[in-house]
């Protein structure tokens, strides 16, 4: 058990923090709200020249063969900073599929591009039907289909809250080929070129008022079958793979910004005369800022003992989902409890930061699984686990006793053979 | 970072299952507070063959009784205790009194009563609270007047837990007035039936029971105390951290959840069993969460106690705090899974999972010792978030409600 970072991560989370305190303060978050991208060009190619972009891609292809520990330290400060770019969805969700299933050609091709910050890629999942029950971010929630046609393949269908959308060159699709049995055995992934005539993005207004998420019409699309990513049938595997790296990054960005939000209301429960004093005297303000704080710090240790478990590899898809669960949960919590400790200076939009934090917080929670989406992956691991273990001695027969039998009045029964110590 | 555990600790914690699965009888039930002789004789004698190996106080070194283990084992250690559902009738001398002589007692005291703690042949009681002083530690007014070599005590201490046949008391009594009340404060240590002391038994909602000691003129040597005079406040506070980093807790919880995951299973209402109804789903999966987050955060107190050997003000873990909060509302859930079969305790044919939902919930409602939530809470505003506090001084309604009780 270690709780530290690793001195190359402690580097990479100061230098990150003024980084982006310079190159992606609170008034570029807001510029990029009304770019019709939803990123800011500039400070892409910034990332790009840092190496942010290759951490965990290896050496072959420009990347500096990091681990999902450390794309979480990072993924920490973007939070905090709300940095307004399509790291997870090019890198992470898009980029390790690739990497993990992806031909030969296709990774020379792309990985090196995507790490120098020149191939931007979306991810095409989620479905108009899926998103309601829970099952957007299964399996079970993949209807549009891609079906052959000599060395195409033709998708139908749409897509909906297909992130960074707009910014992207391709996108990723996420497609049936075959129907019947299990519901991971019949899809597959496809690289489809944004520009093609075929395709159509249409932004959504959210809950942020920026322009990140989109409806994707797919509209009988051919895509020549080398675009295949991964085997035929076989795109769940790595795809899922990627998706819990996801999950386990938007946490880490929600933890960064929980913290955050929650300094906020300590210094400003601090400064904020009321009644000749701070109101951070008064002990339901200082309830709201605990709460907020035992909240952060609690999920940061289930979100990193997940990336731990995931950079080693081992199979952690319960600890993903408790990750997740917890910070959709926790941080809501610490950003409400934020709200009633800034009050008025927390819901001005046009100067409060607070907002900001709190409407990408919705948009965050419901990403890539919301809270009920989690619980249910978690009880279902739960249904699996082992009886307790039972002792092997004989057994005594004088556990029964009703717990009401009064004990007799207190008498001197120390083992008097020793003599008196004093 | 690094989430798990060496090899080396992994078979150090498979002796220590063996250990227990052997000794342990089949039918063994750790929920069940020793009410009685009988039961308490049973695990005084699983005490003294744990201490017999040096499991008792693992951490302490050779020469106390101890293994010399590192921190992290002891955390291993604990963890294995709470699986097996262990409950040593003398926690209190090996997680209060003992680090405390450890800490600031004379090599003559060392020498005599640690070994007497990890052997497992005592118990202790740890006599601190009074009637007021419970929260307000400092407010002792137990006497401990000096005369010649010795110290004559009187006072009352209340809701002293640790079962109902000490051998030892760990005492704190007032030996100055001083302003403030905690510079004169002073620790003594000596058998429980010097003349003098009464013990009276305060039965509690959770099963097990709580004790009133009672001090009229117990005179004691000087030999008996425990560090400096007047130090008092500041060893306890300092022995206090030891109760704070305890792995045990999530590992009792999470056993409990198993038990809890496979009764869902088994018990059907309408004909579908309990596991299928969503917001039990629901419930399950939120505790383990809890759970899991409990356990991380009492590995990382672990953790920084290796690092760093003491905690400091800043350094104040939120073990406690999950502790409490996780007690509010893990009980309460896990009875309303049971609807009206809640209610039923241990002893009735119809109570479910022996009652142990029940009492459990009953026993949580008295988990305050160590700090209540409320306490904890201020403390993380006040020495960790750097919050303010309001002087009584300043507050006229404080002010005339002490003059009045004057």
């Amino acid at each position: 058990m270690d709780f530290s970072l690793s001195e190359e991560q402690q580097m990479l989370k100061t230098s990150a923090r003024d980084f982006l305190e310079t190159e992606c303060p609170e008034d570029v978050v807001r510029k990029v709200e009304d770019e019709d991208k939803a990123y800011s060009p500039e400070l892409w190619k910034k990332i790009a020249d840092l190496g942010w972009l290759g951490l965990v891609y290896p050496e072959e292809y420009d990347g500096s063969e990091g681990s999902v520990m450390d794309l979480a330290v990072l993924f920490e400060e973007l939070g905090r900073a709300m940095c307004p770019c399509p790291f997870l969805s090019t890198v992470v969700l898009c980029g390790l599929p690739i990497l993990e299933a992806g031909s030969d050609a296709q990774k020379k091709d792309m990985l090196p591009k995507i790490v120098n910050g020149d191939l931007i890629l979306s991810l095409a999942m989620t479905e108009p039907e899926a998103c309601w029950d829970g099952k957007g971010w299964d399996a079970e929630g993949i209807t549009v289909k891609a079906t052959a046609d000599g060395d195409n393949y033709v998708i139908d269908g749409t897509k909906l809250f297909v992130w960074d959308a707009t910014a992207a060159d391709q996108f990723l699709v996420v497609a049936r080929t075959k129907d019947g049995g299990a519901a991971e055995d019949g899809i597959t992934l496809f690289l489809v070129d944004a520009k093609d005539p075929k395709v159509s993005c249409t932004v959504l207004r959210t809950t942020v008022g920026d322009k990140r998420q989109a409806e994707v019409v797919f509209d009988k699309v051919k895509v020549p079958k080398a675009n295949m990513v991964g085997p035929l049938n076989g795109g769940w595997a790595p795809l899922y793979k990627a998706l819990k790296v996801g999950m386990i990054l938007i946490s880490a960005e929600m933890v960064g910004a929980g913290e955050h939000a929650t300094e906020m209301s300590v210094d400003y429960a601090k400064t904020r005369i009321q009644f000749d004093m701070p109101i951070g005297i008064n002990q339901w303000v200082q309830e709201h800022c605990v709460w907020g704080f035992a909240n952060v710090e609690g999920t940061r240790t289930v979100v990193f003992e997940a990336a731990w478990m995931l950079s080693e590899g081992m199979p952690c898809d319960f600890e993903v989902s408790m990750a997740k669960a917890r910070a959709n949960e926790a941080i809501s919590e610490a950003f409400w409890r934020a709200h009633q400790v800034l009050a008025g200076v927390g819901f001005t939009t046009q100067d409060g930061v607070l907002p900001l934090y709190t409407k990408r917080g919705l948009c965050q929670k419901i990403y890539l699984g919301d809270t009920d989406f989690h619980l249910e992956k978690v009880c279902q691991a739960m249904e699996k686990w082992p009886e307790p273990e039972k002792p092997q001695g004989k057994a005594l027969g004088i556990f029964d006793v009703p717990e009401d039998v009064q004990v007799p009045v207190w008498d001197v029964w120390r083992d008097q053979t020793k003599g008196k110590l004093w | 970072m690094e989430f798990g555990f060496t090899e080396e600790q992994e078979k150090l914690r498979e002796e220590l299952m063996e250990f227990f699965r052997k000794e342990l009888p089949e039918d063994v039930d750790g929920g069940v507070p020793a009410v009685n002789k009988e039961l308490q004789d049973f695990w005084l004698d699983i005490q003294k063959k744990a201490g017999a190996k040096g499991y008792l106080a693992p951490g302490w070194p050779k020469e106390s009784g101890g293994l010399g283990y590192s921190h992290t084992e002891v955390g291993i250690a604990n963890e294995v205790n709470a699986y097996w559902g262990v409950s040593w009738p003398d926690s209190i001398g090996l997680h209060i009194c003992g680090p405390g002589i450890h800490l600031f007692g004379t090599d003559e005291q060392k020498k005599r009563l640690l070994p007497e703690i990890s052997s497992g042949r005592n118990v202790w009681f740890e006599c601190f609270t009074e009637p007021d002083a419970g929260t307000d530690e400092a407010n002792q007014q137990t006497r401990a007047v000096k005369d010649g070599d010795y110290y004559v005590l009187n006072g009352q201490k209340i809701y002293i837990t640790g079962g109902f046949r000490p051998d030892w008391l760990y005492v704190e009594a007032r030996t100055a007035d001083t302003i403030p009340k905690h510079r004169g404060l002073t620790l003594f240590a000596f058998p429980a039936d010097t003349p003098g002391v009464s013990i009276k038994t305060l039965p509690c909602m959770g099963g097990y029971r709580a004790n009133e000691v009672f001090f009229d003129d117990v005179r004691v040597h000087k030999d008996t105390m425990v560090g400096q005079e007047n130090q008092g406040f500041y060893h306890v506070m300092q022995t206090f951290e030891f109760e704070r980093s305890n792995t045990g807790g999530a590992v009792s919880a999470r056993r409990r959840l198993q038990s809890l995951v496979k009764f869902c299973k088994e018990e059907k209402r309408n004909g579908k069993p309990l596991i299928e109804n969503p917001e039990i789903r629901k419930k399950l999966a939120l505790m383990a969460i809890d759970t899991e987050v409990l356990r991380l955060a009492a590995w990382r107190t672990c953790w920084r106690f290796a690092e760093r050997k003491r905690l400091g003000p800043l350094d104040f873990d939120l073990t406690g705090f999950f502790v409490r909060a996780n007690a509010e509302t893990h009980p309460t859930w896990q009875l309303e899974f049971l609807g009206d079969y809640a209610q039923l305790r241990h002893g009735s044919k119809w109570a479910k999972l022996k009652g142990s939902l029940d009492r459990q919930w009953r026993m949580t409602r008295s988990y305050h010792y160590a700090g209540t939530t409320e306490v904890m809470k201020l403390v993380i505003a006040g020495r960790v978030l750097g919050l303010p506090r309001i002087p009584a001084k300043l507050n006229p309604t404080i002010m005339q409600a002490l003059q009045e009780k004057k």
